[in-house]
């Protein structure tokens, strides 16, 4: 369990002084996957240095299981790093890169040795223990780094975009295998990534971060479908972001109109909101096409185009306020076509900002 | 098949011609284009040393040069002294203490350089790329003035009445000047001084590509700032200080300037014997021997270094 407790950290000093990451507060569950997720510069990477000491914050703590590390230095915390270019030691072999952090730790050689075994198979590296690091291609320094992360039974694992450098294909391949690899050691990993996609596939947990704030925190179905502000709602999928009217609150439901049409109901983050003009986030599968003339309608629009991607058609209609959104159909409707939109009220968020 | 290989023949044999002198052309151009290489090693490098070992096996000319008589008496003389009256040998140190000292300044010389030059070289790698070059144009700086001129100021610096013996004074640290001045200290301060570029630059060529995140790395893995020295840093920049260590050991054994002025011709080096059969010793095939001598010694040392080197390599894996 890693708490971070009102975390600030600054770099520079004085007026040209930037904040990378502004009162964060989070917990991390023990044994889950869990993830940073955010744009460049969000302050994610510096999250996890903090936690793996590389940087010290400039105020606030970190705890681990109970005790506070965030002082203390790299070598002193439970806690091992798979770097974004791996940054295997080119002069050792795999097995010496592997057996590393417990040659460090001064444990007896005969135990180094069944450890890096151990990790050499747990990795599938088991063939290549005597090569040298250069002699590797991208995908197998990948599972050198983790298995010389994991030898030591770190607390945590921390992992720095560790997929960004590897192909398509083989980053699909390593998302189940990292997945396994949290599964069958039951290691708290704590992975930092800017793809939406990686942060959904694998993630027990996933805190969006954006400008060193943490934006939402939450489990990748409720990040997706109950996104809490318009940031969220932004970077994960292709949301559609539509304004409409607040007309008032019902419980803890939100009273909407979208251009002065009919009241509904709609899910809000936040009961506070001042009557107005809100942002409405609609996913472009929650989405239902009828035709314009239909009383039932929701939205208008005009069909500007579609894509086919395979498992369907995305059309991009125009609103009639002018607004695109992108609708998900398995018919599209040709292009200049008036239709109607009803949505998914279940679906339908109010953002908070 | 055999009647269709007899039809192609004459044309796979104008292939083969064809290929054989074009083959022939590819070594003469290669030969060609070696010639100045070959020309500059034997001009400059064994004809030197070939007459360097051929005067080493004459006898001494009385007024210099050499007398065409066999004779192994300059290597004789280098570790004897023959009784000028009845040609017994009897054992000399002189010679090897001078070698001796050579070598002990050598390796201090090589010690205190890579004591100095490794922290600069690796504060230089550590530097944002585009300020590199301007601190190894710092670094490469005094190498446009002359050896010699930068020793004289060298000497003008730590003579009695030189700025170092006047600022202690000033500072009220000493009453009296020390004697700095024709010391192995001040020749050891030359040496380092002299040969200090020649640490730095290849210990920065090992580290200019050098991952920082390795650091990390280690740290992350349990290392302490020492253990990440000892087991990242050094064996990393190894080939950097193996270079290094050559390029200050083997001219710091040979200077020859540097002890002539700072140690005042008292204290000599092997430099300074053999530039003085030359001249007023007027032993030229003691010299020539000398020279081979000093030669071997740093080949046979250098071989030995090579080689404890790569089984080192082997034995890490």
């Amino acid at each position: 369990m890693i708490n971070v407790r009102e975390v600030t950290k600054r770099f520079g000093i004085g007026a040209s002084a930037v904040t990378a990451l502004e009162t964060v507060s989070l917990d991390v569950p023990e044994g889950s996957f869990f993830t940073l997720l955010g744009p460049s510069g969000c302050g994610k990477t510096t999250l996890l240095r903090l936690i793996a000491g590389f940087e010290l914050p400039s105020e606030g703590e970190i705890a681990l299981d109970g005790q506070e590390i965030g002082h203390l230095p790299p070598h002193k915390r439970p806690v091992n790093t798979v770097f974004q270019n791996y940054a295997l030691f080119p002069h050792m072999t795999v097995a010496r890169n592997i057996g590393f952090g417990l040659e460090m730790l001064n444990r007896p050689k005969a135990e180094i040795a069944s450890a890096i075994d151990d990790m050499l198979n747990l990795v599938q590296m088991g063939e290549f223990a005597a090569r040298r690091v250069d002699q590797l291609s991208g995908g197998q320094q990948q599972r050198v780094a983790l298995a010389r992360a994991l030898a030591p039974r770190p607390k945590v694992l921390l992992l720095d975009e560790p997929l960004s450098a590897l192909d398509l294909k083989l980053r699909k391949g390593m998302q189940s295998e990292l997945k396994r690899l949290q599964s069958e050691t039951g290691i708290t990993f704590v992975f930092v990534t800017h793809d939406q996609g990686e942060a959904l596939a694998m993630s027990d947990q996933i805190a969006v971060m954006s400008a060193g704030r943490v934006q939402q925190v939450g489990t990748p179905q409720q990040i997706y479908t109950a996104p809490q502000s318009r940031f969220v709602a932004d970077f994960i999928g292709d949301t559609n972001i539509v304004a409409a009217d607040l007309l008032g609150y019902d419980g803890a439901q939100a009273r909407i109109s979208f251009f002065g049409g009919e009241p509904l109901l709609a899910n809000a983050a936040s009961d506070g909101l001042p009557p107005g003009v809100v942002y409405v986030a609609l996913r472009p599968e929650t989405l239902t096409v009828c035709a314009a003339s239909n009383a039932a309608a929701v939205l208008r629009g005009t069909v500007l185009d579609s894509s086919y991607f395979g498992a369907g058609s995305q059309m991009r209609v125009r609103l009639q306020n002018g607004t695109e959104i992108q609708v998900q159909v398995a018919e599209p409707s040709p292009a200049g076509s008036e239709i109607g939109l009803i949505p998914d009220t279940s679906m339908l968020h109010v953002l908070a900002d | 098949m055999g009647q269709g290989m007899q039809q192609t023949s004459p044309t796979a044999q104008n292939l083969q011609q064809a290929v054989a002198a074009r083959s022939r052309t590819v070594r003469r151009v290669r030969l060609f284009l070696l010639l100045p290489a070959l020309v500059i090693i034997g001009v400059f490098g064994l004809a030197p040393l070939s007459i360097a070992l051929v005067y080493s096996l004459l006898e001494p000319g009385t007024y210099g040069g050499v007398e065409w008589v066999f004779s192994t008496d300059a290597y004789v003389q280098f570790l004897f002294e023959r009784d000028i009256f009845d040609d017994t040998l009897s054992f000399n140190s002189a010679y090897l203490q001078i070698f001796g000292r050579s070598f002990g300044l050598a390796l201090c010389a090589m010690i205190g350089n890579l004591i100095l030059g490794f922290p600069v070289a690796y504060f230089i790698a550590a530097r944002p790329p585009e300020q590199r070059n301007l601190w190894l144009f710092a670094i490469t700086l005094p190498f446009w003035t002359n050896l010699l001129i930068r020793t004289y100021s060298m000497l003008l610096i730590v003579r009695d009445e030189g700025f170092l013996n006047l600022a202690l004074m000033q500072l009220g640290l000493i009453s009296a000047p020390i004697e700095m001045l024709y010391t192995d200290g001040a020749v050891l301060a030359g040496l380092v001084y002299s040969y200090l570029p020649f640490m730095i630059l290849p210990i920065y060529a090992s580290l200019e590509k050098f991952d920082f995140s390795l650091l990390e790395a280690g740290h992350d893995l349990y290392a302490s700032r020492v253990q990440v020295f000892r087991h990242i840093v050094i064996p990393i920049s190894r080939p950097g200080i193996v270079a290094g260590c050559a390029l200050v050991l083997i001219p710091a054994l040979g200077a020859y300037i540097t002890p002539e002025l700072l140690g005042g011709g008292k204290k000599l080096m092997i430099g300074n014997l053999i530039a003085m059969q030359f001249g007023s010793g007027r032993n030229w095939p003691f010299g020539s021997a000398a020279a081979l001598i000093l030669m071997s010694v740093v080949l046979i040392a250098l071989l030995v270094s090579l080689r404890a080197g790569a089984e080192k390599e082997k034995a890490h894996g």
